[in-house]
């Protein structure tokens, strides 16, 4: 969390206090509008923290509200009342009665732990799969609403519950809630799941564990959601289960997607737009008199108007009003450093033991085309091998299999002796091995600095966030991107955004770094300068390098050893000179009748 | 063992509803990456079709030809009007705006027909069963599982014999390679949306040929399970989302026939509960999709 961003959170809380003390001067209707769209905006803040940090909607955060308001409303109910009420309900709940603020905890605890349980499956899940388990899940926990009936008095009206949501609790809340938010988006864990939201592969690569992020962020935003449940059942004191069905669900999804579910500030002005909006088309619903003309009464008109406002900011500004800049980083974008410079700025990066990398025979079968063919290859700390051969001929399959984001088929991969051939990428990772990918595979909509802590705070919670800051000014020097380190990476030029590759990769502070093709796409001198900084990643850090390129000179210049691949199989291995005479090599190249030529100039 | 035969009937009939739903949703998700909520209520204009038809005093073999002509026509306007300005947009952005549709589809119905359940008049025959041993078997039944396989065989012989349905198979493992090899987007996707807007058709007919009514909200249930049946066969795969669609029938009709009364209530729920456990089992689904896990890197 920097300055500013406090200073944004804080200007939100004045925003909401100033208007829960208008309003509870005002009173009435006006007053009970403000109640509700303090805990819409609980809930919308909460369904922020996971859809909006790792891009997946959901519209099962109803089914935590609705069991929420239903339990601690059981909780809260006074026993006489549940005598009348649910006289069918098991003696543990008949009798317990607890105040407002034990009630509120245990509920949230118990949707908490409900939600580990559905988490679970639904992390496993990627995207569009997830969602619409979502969807199972509030219908799910409709059915069950419906079903227990002794204790919710099925589909008919839940009612008893004391009245105590007033609006300075409900104010209260909201302001937790949009602090919890905000923290919660800019801390390690926030970071972590926004980068697996721009791009699932990359974050593994970079020690993400992505289902683990996932998760954390559902049950954390099923604990907000629940606190709107509470105060939504203890604001109403009657309602029905179809309160937390689609109608409610549509309601808040547009005030997440309008304003832009990224952010935080686009949860909030999405939900004030959308209450007002909706406020304004109750009230012609019934039918008005303009100039002596009587509208006719119009069912559904709230639906109708939110699902045109969707579909309006859908076609012009598909990533909400306010898209993916807060309104703090608009509103105060240069008044205040972003950060102050790291004290312990490092001039050196932490030693890393030596180490050895093996692959032994792997094979790798993509249904039956053999893209791999028993590999062997082995990359000591300070070596640098080059792995070259034809395009096809596996090189970069090779480096997807040890870096753990492909599975072998057959053989293993060994760090220092040790199988580590099922791991997942992020394991990996954190054993040391890093990667720079082919196809620039940034996360677009984060910062240049950004990109590059995401991998630097894989050792955190062990080791601390200054250090990962001092590693992140390291490896933006080393590659010499202090200047662009605040811009969005998705605008850098290409040659640029192959450097924050690098310096991504660099910030694991790995004992193994992969380059794939690292000078693709880059002119002469740009690839010259980059040779002069690869060079000095291996004196500096001392990490064993293997570099994919097909710009030969580039790799007959820079490695200590070169392996060539061709369809699959190692061809030839060893020092650059004598690679490049092979003839196999050559052939591999060039076919069999170009190398006769090669072969017969060479030996003139 | 007949109370078996009868309920593996009945699964297989309202299986293969589902089939038909899960097939449309996921011919549009495969080649647009799109969730497309508003499918349901391509099922709810063809169930009105019917109705209208009816108080017009056509029969039913011409109202629902026309009901499902009437589909695919509603499933191309949505295409043009709604979807096509957020084609590229992110799969979250398309299946909001979906959302918002199909919202605004329900709330038109509710005003303009009736928030009410509406009479379908349907030929008696439909209501007749034939009596086979102790089996009685309807009519409606028959024609349903007879006219769901005759639609899978069609448009297996149209996706594998086409140029079209080959183009969509192609554009389904990848849009952008398809688009430079000279397959059209627009007539891709406007072929996908006529397809799925014909599979919402006739599952909406054979849907209301067994009920015989019809309500705003009546597309809007079915296609909620013919998500789940996607998602349970492997989101993007065609074989996956009829494997789905059938298990899915099977799951329901199985547990309403064997489940004991008290745990009645908790059905739907335990239904969805069992396919999530499937999931836990295989996230991909029973037929995983071809490009998954393939993404390049």
């Amino acid at each position: 969390m920097t300055a500013r961003t406090w200073i944004g959170t804080g200007g939100y809380v004045v925003f909401l206090i100033a208007a829960a003390l208008i309003a509870a001067s005002i009173g009435g209707s006006i007053e009970r509008t403000l109640v509700v769209f303090f805990i819409s905006l609980i809930a919308v803040l909460g369904m922020g923290v996971y859809s909006g940090n790792s891009g997946i909607l959901s519209f099962g955060h109803l089914a935590f509200m609705g069991i929420a308001a239903y339990l601690s409303g059981i909780l809260t109910m006074p026993v006489a009342m549940k005598k009348v009420t649910l006289a069918h309900a098991p003696t543990f709940l008949a009798n317990a009665h607890l105040d407002f603020f034990s009630a509120t905890v245990v509920t949230v605890l118990f949707v908490m732990a409900v939600a580990l349980v559905v988490g679970v499956v639904i992390s496993r899940l990627d995207g569009s799969s997830a969602t619409i388990t979502t969807l199972g899940l509030l219908v799910i926990v409709h059915g069950i609403i419906i079903g227990a009936r002794e204790i919710t008095r099925g589909s008919q009206s839940f009612f008893g519950v004391p009245r105590w949501t007033d609006i300075t609790v409900a104010a209260s809340c909201a302001v937790l809630a949009i602090v919890v938010a905000r923290v919660f988006k800019d801390s390690v864990f926030g970071l972590k799941l926004r980068a697996s939201r721009d791009d699932q592969l990359a974050a593994g690569a970079m020690g993400v564990n992505v289902r683990r992020q996932r998760l954390i962020s559902w049950v954390l935003s099923a604990g907000l959601v629940a606190i709107a449940g509470v105060l939504i059942g203890h604001f109403l004191g009657a309602f029905s289960v179809k309160k937390f069905y689609f109608v409610d669900t549509f309601a808040l999804l547009a005030m997440l997607i309008v304003g832009g579910m990224a952010t935080v500030s686009g949860a909030l002005a999405g939900a004030v737009l959308i209450t007002l909006v909706s406020e304004f088309l109750r009230r012609i619903e019934g039918g008005v008199d303009i100039l002596g003309y009587q509208t006719p009464q119009l069912f559904g008109t709230t639906q109708i108007g939110i699902g045109l406002i969707i579909l309006l900011v859908m076609y012009k500004k598909s990533g909400g009003l306010l898209d993916r800049l807060e309104l703090d980083e608009i509103v105060l974008p240069k008044l205040l450093k972003d950060r102050v410079a790291t004290a312990a700025r490092r001039s050196s990066p932490p030693v890393v033991p030596d180490g050895l990398l093996e692959a032994r025979e792997i094979t790798k079968a993509f249904d039956g085309l053999l893209a791999l063919d028993k590999v062997s290859l082995a990359l000591k700390s300070g070596e640098i091998v080059g792995l070259i051969g034809p395009n096809g001929s596996g090189k970069t399959t090779l480096l997807n299999v040890l870096s753990g984001m492909l599975p072998a088929t057959a053989g293993t991969a060994l760090i220092d002796g040790k199988d580590m051939t099922p791991l997942p990428a992020y394991r990996l990772a954190s054993m040391g091995v890093s990667r720079t990918f082919q196809n620039i595979r940034l996360f677009g909509s984060m910062s240049v600095r950004q990109n590059v802590l995401v991998s630097a705070l894989d050792k955190w919670p062990s080791s601390s966030t200054r250090s990962a800051d001092a590693m992140v000014d390291l490896a933006l020097e080393t590659m010499k991107l202090e200047s662009v380190a605040e811009t969005q990476a998705s605008t850098l030029s290409y040659g640029d955004q192959r450097r924050v590759e690098v310096a991504r990769a660099l910030a694991l502070n790995p004992r193994f770094l992969f380059l794939d093709e690292p000078a693709a796409g880059m002119n002469r001198e740009e690839t010259d300068a980059l040779m002069d900084d690869l060079k000095g990643l291996r004196e500096q850090f001392g990490m064993g390098i293997l570099i994919v390129d097909h710009d030969l000179p580039l790799i007959m210049r820079l490695c200590d050893r070169v392996v060539v691949l061709n369809e699959g199989h190692v061809i030839a291995e060893g020092e650059p000179q004598s690679v490049q005479k092979n003839p196999k090599v050559i052939e591999a190249y060039l076919g069999r009748k170009g190398s006769r030529q090669v072969a017969g100039t060479l030996t003139e | 063992m007949e109370i078996f035969i009868q309920q593996t009937i009945n699964a297989v009939s309202l299986g293969g509803t589902y089939a038909l739903l899960a097939l449309g949703l996921a011919i549009i998700f495969s080649i647009m990456g799109m969730i497309n909520f508003a499918h349901g209520e391509l099922m709810t204009i063809t169930g009105y079709t019917l109705m209208y038809c009816g108080i017009a005093g056509f029969p039913f073999i011409i109202a629902a030809p026309i009901a499902i002509t009437i589909a695919i026509l509603a499933a191309l306007i949505m295409e043009r009007v709604a979807f096509r300005p957020v084609r590229n947009s992110s799969g979250a952005t398309m299946l909001v705006t979906s959302f918002a549709v199909a919202v605004i589809l329900q709330t038109l119905f509710q005003n303009l027909i009736s928030p009410r359940s509406q009479a379908v008049i349907l030929p008696d025959m439909l209501a007749q069963s034939i009596h086979f041993g102790g089996l009685s078997i309807g009519i409606n039944q028959i024609l349903s599982i007879s006219i769901t396989l005759t639609i899978l065989v069609i448009l297996n012989w149209f996706l594998r014999k086409t140029i079209l349905g080959m183009a969509m198979r192609a554009a389904a493992e990848d849009f952008s390679v398809a688009r430079l090899m000279g397959a059209r987007a627009n007539a891709v996707i406007a072929g996908a949306f006529a397809i799925s807007g014909a599979l919402a058709g006739v599952a909406g007919v054979l849907w209301v040929a067994q009920r015989a009514s019809v309500d705003p909200l009546m597309g809007f249930i079915p296609v909620l399970k013919a998500f789940i049946a996607a998602i349970l066969g492997g989101l993007g795969s065609l074989t996956g989302a009829v494997a789905g669609g059938f298990a899915l029938g099977f799951i329901e009709i199985y547990l309403a026939a064997y489940l004991p009364d008290h745990i009645q209530p908790y059905r739907e729920a335990l239904a969805l509960g069992i396919v999530i456990f499937l999931l836990l089992l295989r996230p991909h689904g029973l037929v995983p999709a071809f490009n998954v896990g393939r993404e390049k890197v």
